[in-house]
Parts: C-alpha cells; sequence; structure tokens
C-alpha cells in the first residue's frame, strides 16, 4: 500500500523520542544492577516485578512467577494466600502497566541486545500473545496445583514452568554448568533445558522479544493493567500526520496507529518519537498530565 | 527504518486513550495495602525451629529448597545381612516411630540453590 501522505518519509522522530531511545538501554542496565546485587541475598523473600530466575547466583528478589508456581504446588497441602505477590503485582501493574517489561526486565534486556544483530527480523501475528495467558495459567498455576512439587518432565522439588524457563537456564544454569566444566565434572544442564536455551536465542535473533511475546506469563498478566494503568500513552490527534512513524518504529508488531494501550506492548516508548502519541499520567482533575518534560 | 505504509486513518476520529485517574488509583492503593499486609504475614506453615513461618520466610524457602515435606522424610533402611532380630528391632521402631504431625515446614536456614 502506498501511503497518500505526502511529507510521511520526511518526518524526523522528535527530540523527547531521540532522548527516550537514547536512555532506555542506561535505565535497563542500572536496573541490572538492583535485579544481579550480590548484597541484597537477604531481599529474596520478596518477589520482584519482573522475569529473573532467583536460582541466579547473584540474583537479589525472588522471581515472581517462581513464587506463583509454588504457592499453587503448596494448595494441595495447606492454603496460603500469596498477599505479597499480589501485592507487589497489583502496585506495579496499577502505576505503570507493562512499563517494567520495556525499561526494567533484564530478561527482556537480554533480548533486545540480542534483538541488535543485524539479520532481518520475522514478524509475528498478534495472536500469538494469548500463548502467554496459557502458559501463565496452564504451566505456572494448573500444573503445580495437580502435580505439586513434581514437575516435566517429573522430577523432585522442581517445578514445570522452572523445568522449562529459558531465563532459569541462562541465569542459573549456564553459570553452573560453566562452573562445573571448568571444574572438568561435565556439563550438568539437561538435554532439554540446554536445547531451550539454544532455541531461545537463536529465535532472539529472528524475532524480537520472543518469550516476551509468545511466553512470558509475567509480562501477560501486566499487559493486562495497560488498559487503565496510571503510566499511560496518549493520543494527540493535532500532532498526527499520518506519517505511521509510530507504527513503524514498534518494536512489538502492535497496530499502534490504531491502539496503542493494548495487551502487546511493552511500553519501550519507541512509538512515542513520532509526537502523536505522549507519555502521560493519569490524574483526578486534569484528564491526564505528561509523564516527560519535553 | 523500514516505513510501514499508513492504513486510510482518520486521527480526529480514533480515541485519545487518555485513562481516567480512579481505577489505577484504586488498584494501586490495594497493591500497597496487600503488600504491607504480605510483609506482616504469617502463614500457616511451621518453621523447623517452631512457630509459624512469615510470608518473607516462606518466599525464601522457595528460593533456596527450604520446604520439608512430611511425605518425604523417610524411615532409616533396613538392616543388611540375614540377622532376623536386628530386621525385628527395625521393624519395630518403625512401627513405634510417631508419624509427623506438621505435613510441610520451613526450614529457614536452609542455603541449597534452587534445583532449577
Amino acid at each position: 500500500m502506498e501511503c497518500p501522505v505526502p511529507e510521511c518519509k520526511q518526518r524526523q522522530p522528535t527530540e523527547l523520542g531521540r532522548k527516550l531511545k537514547r536512555v532506555r538501554p542506561w535505565v535497563q542496565t542500572g536496573f541490572l544492577g538492583v535485579w544481579l546485587a550480590p548484597v541484597g541475598q537477604w531481599l529474596h523473600g520478596i518477589p520482584s516485578c519482573v522475569f529473573h530466575c532467583y536460582s541466579c547466583p547473584l540474583s537479589s528478589f525472588a522471581c515472581p512467577i517462581g513464587v506463583a508456581a509454588n504457592y499453587a504446588a503448596l494448595l494441595p497441602v495447606t492454603m496460603e494466600i500469596p498477599y505479597l505477590l499480589l501485592g507487589v503485582l497489583l502496585l506495579v501493574g496499577a502505576a505503570g502497566g507493562s512499563l517494567v517489561c520495556g525499561w526494567a526486565c533484564p530478561f527482556g534486556f537480554v533480548q533486545d541486545l540480542l534483538a541488535k544483530v543485524p539479520v532481518k527480523k520475522v514478524a509475528l501475528p498478534a495472536w500469538v500473545g494469548y500463548t502467554r495467558y496459557v502458559v501463565l495459567v496452564g504451566l505456572v498455576i494448573l500444573l503445580p496445583l495437580i502435580l505439586g512439587f513434581k514437575g516435566i518432565p517429573f522430577g523432585d522439588q522442581v517445578i514445570s514452568i522452572c523445568r522449562l524457563c529459558p531465563a532459569g537456564a541462562l541465569e542459573a544454569g549456564l553459570p553452573a554448568s560453566a562452573q562445573s566444566v571448568m571444574a572438568g565434572h561435565g556439563w550438568p544442564m539437561s538435554w532439554l533445558k540446554t536445547l531451550i536455551l539454544a532455541t531461545f536465542i537463536g529465535s532472539a535473533l529472528f524475532i524480537h522479544r520472543p518469550w516476551c511475546r509468545i511466553f512470558c506469563p509475567l509480562g501477560g498478566l501486566l499487559a493486562l493493567f495497560n488498559r487503565f494503568s496510571l503510566f499511560h500513552l496518549r493520543f494527540k490527534p493535532s500532532e498526527c500526520v499520518e506519517c505511521n512513524l509510530c507504527r513503524s518504529r514498534c518494536p512489538m508488531g502492535v497496530n499502534v496507529d490504531k491502539q496503542v494501550n493494548v495487551s502487546g506492548c511493552v511500553r519501550c516508548l519507541e512509538c512515542s518519537t513520532c509526537g502523536a502519541l505522549e507519555p502521560c499520567f493519569a490524574l483526578p482533575k486534569d484528564n491526564s498530565k505528561p509523564a516527560l518534560p519535553k | 527504518m523500514q516505513r510501514v505504509p499508513q492504513p486510510p486513518l482518520n486521527p480526529a476520529l480514533r480515541d485519545l486513550e487518555g485513562h481516567d485517574f480512579w481505577p489505577g488509583f484504586v488498584a494501586a492503593l490495594i497493591g500497597i495495602i496487600l503488600t504491607f499486609c504480605g510483609v506482616r504475614h504469617l502463614t500457616a506453615v511451621d518453621t523447623v525451629d517452631g512457630g509459624n513461618a512469615s510470608e518473607t520466610q516462606l518466599i525464601k524457602a522457595f528460593t533456596f529448597d527450604g520446604l520439608q515435606y512430611a511425605s518425604k522424610v523417610s524411615s532409616p533402611p533396613p538392616p543388611r545381612g540375614d540377622d532376623p532380630e536386628a530386621l525385628e528391632r527395625w521393624a519395630r521402631k518403625n512401627r513405634e516411630a510417631e508419624a509427623p504431625t506438621w505435613k510441610v515446614r520451613v526450614d529457614t536456614a536452609a542455603k541449597t540453590p534452587c534445583p532449577t
């Protein structure tokens, strides 16, 4: 389809958009220091709001998905409500939706870095995002509820989602395996997990954030808040020249030109480069206020 | 960057997507209350040292393989050899051994990395 707008190709990213693009990797690196702080081992009793394996030797918080699956596995024995987990996720979700996915998640950052390899990217249909809810309900809640602490493939004390999680393979399995190889004890990580890790790294080169878009149960959960979170993106019709820079910049394949606060968005704010989409906070009187100065 | 062509769309007719303050605020407030309650909450799960485990101790037990299940507490293996007396003693001891009153408990001192 030919673009009917003559100035479409000439439209350049706004200063705010350029600034956000420059700053985002540094913010992600800064958060890496929070999630990977070795001094924070005592914080393992508190679930984080990002996808990050608590078996990583340097992890400081507990993985919310691992904690949720453990609570589900505990249900046949004793009924416990995860107040802390629900509170953290509700607070983070209501405040920013999936903003933490785009700006704070270490696993998302790894995928962003892998996506920088100049290879032609594959576009995914929007419906693949619903797989995240299948993973959330099936692997994180139902399967541990049925199997208890046995995972797939059956084993003791291993939750299914942890058994299959590429973040666990990358952040915990890989360091442990490297240590074991250096000590001359061979490769201890299971073939299944090694295969999952290799597939994940391979696919992250060709698909932007494959884990976040297809499988991440935490991203799926936080994205549900995108429709009413305090921080959100607002469309300004007066600024729109139909150049479609917003949609062209979106690495997640969201149809930003139609609707932006949807479940497929990780709030990387790349779309705000056109100037017609503005990051803002909802306020009680005035409808919303710009979140960032221009 | 490859520019995606614009489909026929009238910006004036598009939803502004401005969010209302109250739903987000109420949800965030509930989140704060739940977080506060969670930090102070004592679970029904016992600790090895006695007393109830707090929620943070329980989560820490998940991450450090610190959960102990009564169903997994195994009896000592039978004695080797053909000594019938030793076998009888072992069987009597097993019969007399009291079943644990707990189903699951938390070892707060556990430091084993999760077997992920």
